[in-house]
């Protein structure tokens, strides 16, 4: 359980009154603190998941938009009780859809935006601002407002101090109303940041709200169909808006392990023979996977020549400078206890040949776990070098990777992901065209 | 297609943080420090894009140089390193900036202060500023309080406060300008740069140690028998005799370096990998540490200078011929000595350290010997199985060499010693950066992990002090043996080891 933020639950208080309240709180505190000097940051928290449980009444509230152990048990009980595959992702629309039709009008407590995990208190934002929507339609926009002070190390120190403002609220009445109060809470000093931890296909009005707004973005997209998720990556690059991606993110061991192989000078040659390459991904979300194979061509130089679709697996063809063809193939498998995220890599291999003897090429595979590495071993891959890593894939929780990026981004889009992001679009849009 | 000569895929993946807007200001630009070492590790900073827009580098001397002459004569003095980036430079330049400053002088640095201010609106580097001591040692504390007078490092927040070493010239006077510099600026401001520290391979031995099962369960008396700490430089004194004849080895070398290299090896694994809580273990062992004999100084300590050497075709002279040195000069160019570490951890085992000028390599490396097997069953190709050892290679030829027995090919079961490596070089294939360019970039960032704190200074003042005290006062307990040039320092080292039937590791 992440620690609440929050000693006392927030005061609810009507709309129009909060940025006064806010100024008030400030002017009669201590005088000597006038809050953190840090940033604003504003959540999309919906929580779908969580509130469909408790709203049919498989677990208990309050809700605190927390991905708890219990919630993962339960929802897991509730997809093979009602015949759903293995495979299916916490996070997919099937499971979403069918506890949709169980909801029952039960009441429970929402104390979404009072949780944090310490490591985003511990950057003391200066605001919190916590986009709850609800299941319930026509629920009217209700808001909480706070001071909070989280504890630190450094007893004796004094406390830095920020406030949270909750805005709950069906959809519309967010888009309606809950827009107008973050205008007026913006602090324009400081800078801000939108975390959109939800599926991008939803609230399409509000997010392209933010995505006008001067703030920084933080997207998952492995939440959200590929079409619209390269869409609003398409959208932002075109605005010139910084782009955060937990998805790509999330790639970091991939790219730091499959950089570390090539370390050793004696094997970058390996590089320049690259002929085939295999991406195996968990369910069919193809994102992740597109932006890995993007970010290798474009380390290589590679030119992206043609997309094919066979059934599930999709085939991509590169060209290298002297009219070499590489060949990749990205292979949907359905994982038993996939991740809350779609489309995570969880294996990669790399076939360098130089001649026609097997045994003097290369084959690189990692692999999320050894199980995966053996099975991207058969064909004989054996019989040539091989050169063989684990990158388990131990996510952290998504409130810790947003936290890295708000603690070491400055708000603009890494260099690396602006290229991938290109070459994917390019890929992506030539599937489309067909 | 890609060069292959650095790794296409490592290109961009480097998460450096990134240096905050602000104004870095040396004083004492005119010197050697600056042009060798400084200004090419901001350069090589800006050419990794670690440098923000919003910067200004502000050189202070007492020479009478124009912005445009400071820029100018950087150029010249870079030439090698600018080669094919020149236009990488001429933006670099544009940051440069200078004030004719003599510190001793309170309206030159209100003139400072005032100038300061305008680079801070030119710049937009809000006030925030690093003052970077490269001046005489003799300087530093009226440079403190000069610029505390002037209200310049008044904000801890905003700005500190840089210091070379060596950090005072014996213990006493370590404390006395420790008290100076923390009454100017608050510890968290102060950074006290051993840029032995910012070495790749000195950061290595944390990991090496921390980061791995094997070793740590080994590194203890259990295990070892002896540690030997070696900084070997070839070149003589140059022309920075001035300097050494009031200084010599030990305060220029041991004290500092060679002692780093001793906590960082002999420490305990901190709780956190936090400044703080580094430094306080760092600290520790060096408080726990004490010369092998204190009450007779003189076994536990060998000196020397070097003397004539090289060959017909390359005729070196003796220290004392060199420029700038004193005819009957007494400095020692090579110190070696034995210290114990008085913990629980390391009782018993002998820390053999030694540096010197004119050696034949330039080289620093720590060997760890272990401690011999209890029953030999095998017979060994040379007279006797040779310990294992592990050698960390500091410079140059970074990595580590693993030395252990093996099975001699052949029908009998004979054993001799064989080679594992690993060499930053093949396994990374890229140069680290200078020391100086994490250290800058440390300090900048406000993250003294790698600076030497107060009590760590005085703590390794104190431990040669019965050295230093002998060495003042009574000299000839104390001799300087000669050795010729080239050679690893005069025989009598050797006996400091081979008194306890051990013998220097010759790299």
């Amino acid at each position: 359980m992440k620690p609440q933020l929050t000693l006392q639950s927030p005061l609810e208080l009507p709309y129009q009154e909060i940025s006064n309240y806010l100024n008030q709180l400030w002017i009669s505190e201590d005088k000597d603190n006038s809050g953190a000097n840090t940033f604003t940051l504003i959540v999309w928290q919906p929580a779908w998941l969580e509130q469909c449980l408790v709203q049919t009444g498989l677990i208990n509230g309050p809700i605190t938009g927390n991905i708890s152990p219990e919630i993962i048990k339960v929802a897991k009980k509730f997809i093979l009780d009602n015949g759903l595959p293995h495979t299916t992702s916490l996070n997919s629309d099937e499971l979403l859809n069918l506890l949709r039709g169980k909801l029952s009008n039960k009441d429970f407590e929402d104390f979404r935006g009072q949780f944090f995990e310490s490591s985003i208190s511990t950057l003391h934002p200066r605001r919190l601002i916590t986009l709850a929507p609800t299941l319930k339609k026509n629920s009217e926009i209700k808001t909480f407002v706070s001071a909070y002070c989280p504890l630190g190390d450094n007893t004796g120190i004094q406390p830095i101090c920020g406030d949270l403002v909750v805005i709950r609220g069906d959809s519309n009445s967010i888009k309606d109303k809950g827009l107008k109060i973050i205008d007026d809470l913006s602090i324009n000093e400081l800078p801000s940041w939108l975390w959109w931890n939800g599926s991008l296909d939803e609230a399409p009005e509000v997010f392209d709200y933010f995505a006008n707004f001067g703030i920084r973005l933080i997207i998952d997209t492995a939440h959200g169909s590929p079409n619209r998720c390269l869409k609003v990556l398409d959208q932002l690059k075109k605005k010139d808006k910084a782009i955060n991606d937990l998805n790509w993110l999330r790639l970091k061991s991939w790219r730091e392990s499959l950089a570390m192989i090539f370390d050793p000078p004696s094997r970058r040659p390996i590089l320049d023979h690259i002929t085939d390459i295999d991406v195996d991904i968990a369910g069919d979300h193809m994102l992740q996977s597109l932006f890995l194979i993007s970010w290798i061509s474009d380390k290589l130089e590679w030119h992206f020549t043609k997309i094919e679709k066979h059934k599930e697996l999709i085939k991509i063809e590169f060209e290298r400078n002297k009219g070499e063809i590489i060949s990749i193939c990205i292979n949907p498998l359905p994982v038993e206890n996939p991740s809350i995220h779609l489309g995570q890599v969880i294996g990669l291999r790399l076939i360098s040949k130089i001649s026609e003897v097997q045994k003097n090429n290369t084959c690189v595979i990692l692999g999320c776990e050894s199980v995966e590495c053996m099975r991207l071993e058969a064909g004989g891959m054996a019989d040539m070098q091989l050169i063989e890593q684990v990158v388990p894939n131990t996510f952290f929780s998504s409130e810790s990777d947003v936290s890295k990026l708000l603690g070491s981004s400055r708000g603009h889009t890494s260099p690396l992901f602006e290229n991938t992001i290109n070459i994917a679009l390019k890929i992506f849009n030539s599937l489309n065209k067909k | 297609m890609p060069s292959t000569l650095s790794n296409p895929l490592r290109l961009g993946l480097r998460q450096e943080r990134v240096i905050s807007p602000q104004c870095l200001v040396i004083f004492g630009a005119s010197g050697d420090l600056t042009h060798r070492k400084l200004i090419p590790a901001l350069f090589e900073l800006y050419l990794q894009r670690r440098i923000p827009s919003e910067f200004g580098i502000v050189g202070c001397a007492r020479r009478p140089w124009t912005d445009n002459q400071f820029r100018e004569k950087m150029k010249l003095k870079l030439s090698d390193q600018i080669l094919g980036k020149e236009k990488e430079w001429e933006q670099f330049s544009s940051y440069l900036f200078y004030e004719s400053v003599d510190l001793q002088q309170s309206d030159h640095i209100v003139r400072l202060s005032k100038r300061l201010n305008e680079i801070d609106k030119l710049q937009a580097t809000h006030g925030n500023r690093t003052f970077y001591l490269s001046v005489s040692p003799n300087f530093y504390a009226s440079g403190c309080k000069a610029l505390k007078a002037a209200g310049l490092i008044d904000d801890p927040k905003k700005s500190r406060l840089v210091i070379e070493k060596p950090f005072g010239k014996d213990y006493s006077s370590a404390k006395k300008l420790n008290k100076v510099v923390q009454s100017c600026a608050d510890e968290s401001q102060i950074f006290r740069i051993d840029h032995y520290l910012g070495k790749e391979t000195v950061q290595n031995i944390l990991v090496l140690r921390f980061a791995n099962t094997i070793f740590e369960p080994i590194w203890n008396r259990n295990y070892i028998s002896s540690i030997q700490i070696t900084s070997s430089e070839t070149v003589g004194v140059e022309d920075r005799a001035g300097y050494y004849e009031s200084s010599g080895a030990l305060r220029d070398m041991l004290q500092n370096h060679l002692t780093q290299m001793l906590a960082v090896t002999a420490m305990e694994p901190p709780g956190k990998f936090e400044p703080e809580a580094i430094r306080n273990e760092k600290a520790k062992v060096l408080q726990a540490s004490k010369l092998a004999d204190e009450n007779e100084p003189w076994k536990c300590c060998i000196r020397g200078q070097y003397g004539e050497g090289g060959n017909s075709s390359n005729r070196l002279k003796g220290y004392r011929q060199e420029d700038g040195v004193n005819l009957n000069s007494t400095t020692e160019t090579y110190i070696a000595t034995k210290v114990f570490i008085d913990n629980w951890r390391w009782q018993g085992v002998p820390f053999y350290l030694r540096t010197g000028k004119r050696l034949p390599k330039r080289l620093g490396e720590i060997v760890l010997t272990f401690k011999d097997v209890p029953v030999h069953l095998f017979e060994s190709t040379i007279i006797n199985p040779s310990p294992n050892q592990l050698i960390l290679r500091i410079q140059p030829d970074e990595g580590a060499t693993f030395k252990f027995e093996v099975k001699s090919p052949g029908s009998g079961m004979k054993s001799r010693p064989v080679e594992m490596e690993f060499s930053y070089d093949k396994s990374f294939g890229e140069p680290s950066d200078e020391g100086y360019v994490r250290l800058l970039a440390d300090a900048m960032l406000s993250d003294p992990t790698l600076f030497t704190r107060s009590d760590e200074v005085e703590a390794a003042w104190k431990l040669y002090t019965p050295l230093i005290e002998l060495m003042d006062n009574t000299p000839w307990k104390l001799p300087i043996y000669n050795y010729e040039s080239m050679t690893w320092g005069p025989p009598e080292s050797d006996q400091l080891l081979s008194q306890d039937n051990i013998f220097w590791r010759r790299p």
